[in-house]
């Protein structure tokens, strides 16, 4: 829906940034288009989003998915003999809180003022915009407003980074996430800071239109809208755990680390105090980056999930 | 993919046994000393360079690191004189190169969910694997060198003619009389032979290796091979006893391996090179002075030429005879004589295919040579 909104057209994430759980046959496979297979090979591959989408759908069937969840609403996890109470059902053994973004984030200056919308809730273009933000989506949204013939202002506190993945590739992989887990907290956390500049692809797709529209005069950066008809605010979302009710009561109830606006966890993403031999308490999503940057992809689900099942695996 | 260094040695060394098994498959010592090579080199390059200098690796790096390898591991076979037939060495490490790929970006990645995030390691089962195919290895090779023949150093002049007849390797010495050679796995290496019907007689045996041998006054033939599978590398033949005198003739030995001659030099001899029968690859030889042909591929043999140089031959340089198939490429022929008569197959021809033969050219250099390259008798020579 957030990328219908902003009417994303391809995903950032590349050939085996998909939902089913080999990496193999990524989605460049499954176009069955030699040019696909090519891109990928040289890394300018990314998926349509109607792909990516059709490609979830069938998972979805093919596992059951929709049939194996029962859909309730939990306020409170609660460490108990033999596992967790949520909202006073239980004992789980094991339990993955997979909370996702805590909400759209929209600068304060920005909050209250009727010409804001979030790029993520569904909008038009008025003749002349302010986009503020410097991401992914600050990007989409600067051509897809130049695209509806609309003047645009950029509002950004930095210039972007030309990022192809979220973060670098090396912490996908053992490779870098093994040195990264090994970092002191305030070290870890100021890498974290680091890795959550904003950013989007290199790439004339992105650079050409914009290029353009400046040659034109349809394209400025500013520090504030000006009197622009619309703001659409690219900021992303809350940050923190705080912003998150259910873990902002498990760290109250629990006395839980945190650092800064995150968890402190366990390289496998699971919180040290509340897990042991008998349970398990892991967090996916963008709640799990101490131990995983990318937790708010595809890729960090992935791993989160896999590390909870080994420790299954191991505990049963 | 971002590798671990262990990820890369254990990728790697899982990667390499399709390579393996087509080795010992092929039961040739040659085979096992490649894939020794292969992998020696790589985990070399693993643990010194790529791991450096790649955090992450793109799938397309895979084609110029493959060619860069590719490339060390044929010196490196030049260098320590490995008796591999390049062509079969270079399929080896395609097969090993193939199924690195193959595994690497399809099927660790299917069956090991996590292959990428743990930057392929491979766990319990790869890592019991890689020291599988590592001791395999080793033990292969290890077994290759305590079964090696025996090294003979000859010292001075010896009194021929000298008749082996199990596997061994004869370095240094001068023979007088003649060598023959009635056992595979036979290497002579830096001997000099003077006289003799054949200076080196090779017959029904395999995997010979003539390297840097040098003939002088043979009466029949400089080196010949019946019914063999010899390679012949930087040897000499020079002032036979008998105009007659063929300098290297390799004959009847097509259910042999493939014989090579590389790097040699013949000098007034009859014929040069000469083929029955036989799949030679006649490669980067120097043949001069010959009196009716330089190089001969002959009798429904199915040879390449390439890059040797044929000068002041008379009659023909190149010639693709007799229902043989020939691939001659990069060759220079130059001054290429017509021999006495009025013969036009014979006048001076730089290269010529012959009585219902096909040749294959393509980039050779003729100079001089009056017959330029021509077909005779229902022979065909297209152009590549």
């Amino acid at each position: 829906m957030r990328a219908a909104s902003i009417r994303q057209q391809r995903m950032r994430s590349e050939s085996d940034g998909h939902l089913a759980a080999a990496d193999w046959p990524g989605l460049a496979l499954r176009e069955l288009n030699p040019a696909a297979l090519l891109r990928t090979a040289t890394n300018r591959y990314h998926p349509s989003v109607e792909l990516f989408l059709r490609h979830a759908e069938r998972v979805q069937e093919r596992t059951g998915w929709n049939e194996s969840f029962r859909r309730s609403r939990v306020e409170r996890i609660v460490a108990v003999d033999g596992g967790f109470a949520l909202d006073g059902e239980g004992p789980f053994p094991h339990v993955l809180i997979a909370t996702g973004h805590p909400g759209l984030a929209l600068p304060e200056p920005y909050a209250g003022d009727t010409r804001t919308v979030h790029a993520y809730e569904p909008h038009e273009y008025a003749p002349q915009v302010a986009i503020v933000g410097a991401g992914m989506a600050a990007a989409t949204e600067w051509l897809n407003a130049l695209g509806a013939g609309s003047e645009v202002v950029s509002i950004r506190r930095r210039e972007p980074l030309r990022r192809p993945l979220n973060v670098p590739r090396q912490f996908f992989s053992r490779r870098g996430l093994a040195p990264y887990q090994a970092l002191e907290r305030e070290t870890r956390a100021a890498r974290l800071r680091e890795l959550a500049a904003p950013s989007y692809p290199p790439g004339s797709a992105w650079d050409e239109p914009i290029a353009a529209a400046q040659r034109e005069g349809r394209f400025r950066v500013e520090h504030a809208p000006n009197g622009a008809a619309q703001i659409i605010c690219a900021t992303g979302f809350n940050r923190g755990w705080m912003h998150d009710p259910l873990l902002a009561h498990l760290v109250a109830d629990h006395d839980l680390a945190t650092h800064d606006r995150w968890l402190v966890l366990d390289a496998d993403a699971t919180v040290p105090t509340l897990t042991g031999s008998g349970r398990t308490l892991a967090v996916s999503g963008v709640a799990a980056q101490w131990a995983y940057p990318a937790g708010d992809t595809i890729a960090g689900a992935k791993y989160v999930a896999r590390a909870f099942l080994r420790r299954l695996c191991r505990t049963r | 993919m971002s590798y671990t260094l262990t990820g890369r040695i254990q990728s790697r060394l899982v990667a390499a046994l399709p390579a393996l098994v087509v080795a010992l498959a092929l039961h040739r010592w040659w085979a096992l000393e490649v894939v020794g090579l292969m992998l020696g080199i790589g985990l070399a390059l693993d643990v010194l360079v790529y791991h450096r200098a790649l955090v992450y690796q793109p799938a397309w790096a895979a084609v110029p690191l493959g060619a860069f390898e590719l490339g060390l591991i044929y010196g490196a076979m030049r260098w320590l004189d490995l008796m591999a037939p390049v062509r079969e060495a270079v399929g080896l490490f395609a097969v090993g190169w193939l199924s690195a790929q193959l595994l690497g970006r399809a099927l660790f990645p299917r069956f090991r969910l996590d292959y990428a995030e743990s930057g392929g390691e491979l766990g319990r089962t790869g890592a019991v694997t890689a020291v599988a195919v590592t001791l395999t290895l080793v033990g292969g090779l290890g077994a290759a060198y305590a079964v090696r023949p025996p090294t003979v150093h000859l010292h001075g002049d010896v009194q021929g003619p000298l008749v082996i007849d199990h596997a061994e390797t004869l370095v240094g010495g001068v023979v007088h009389g003649g060598v023959d050679i009635r056992a595979s796995h036979v290497t002579l290496d830096h001997v000099s032979v003077v006289g003799g019907q054949y200076g080196v007689n090779v017959a029904h045996v395999q995997d010979v290796m003539l390297d840097h041998v040098r003939v002088v006054g043979s009466r029949l033939d400089g080196i010949k091979a019946l019914d063999a599978g010899v390679m012949i590398h930087d040897c000499t033949v020079s002032s036979p006893a008998d105009p007659l005198v063929t300098g290297i003739l390799i004959s009847y030995s097509m259910g042999r391996p493939m014989s090579m001659v590389s790097g040699c030099t013949v000098s007034g001899t009859r014929e040069g090179i000469s083929t029955h029968s036989s799949a030679v690859n006649i490669m980067d030889n120097h043949v001069t002075g010959t009196s009716t042909r330089g190089i001969l591929l002959g009798e429904m043999s199915m040879d390449m030429a390439s890059g040797n140089d044929v000068e002041g031959v008379r009659g023909i340089g190149i010639d693709c005879m007799d229902h043989s198939m020939c691939e001659i490429e990069h060759n220079t022929v130059a001054g290429a004589k017509p021999a006495n008569g009025e013969n036009p197959s014979a006048g001076g021809v730089a290269i010529e295919s012959y009585f219902f033969a096909e040749a294959t050219v393509a980039h050779n250099t003729v100079i001089a040579s009056p017959g330029g390259v021509r077909a005779f008798d229902e022979s065909s020579i297209t152009p590549q």
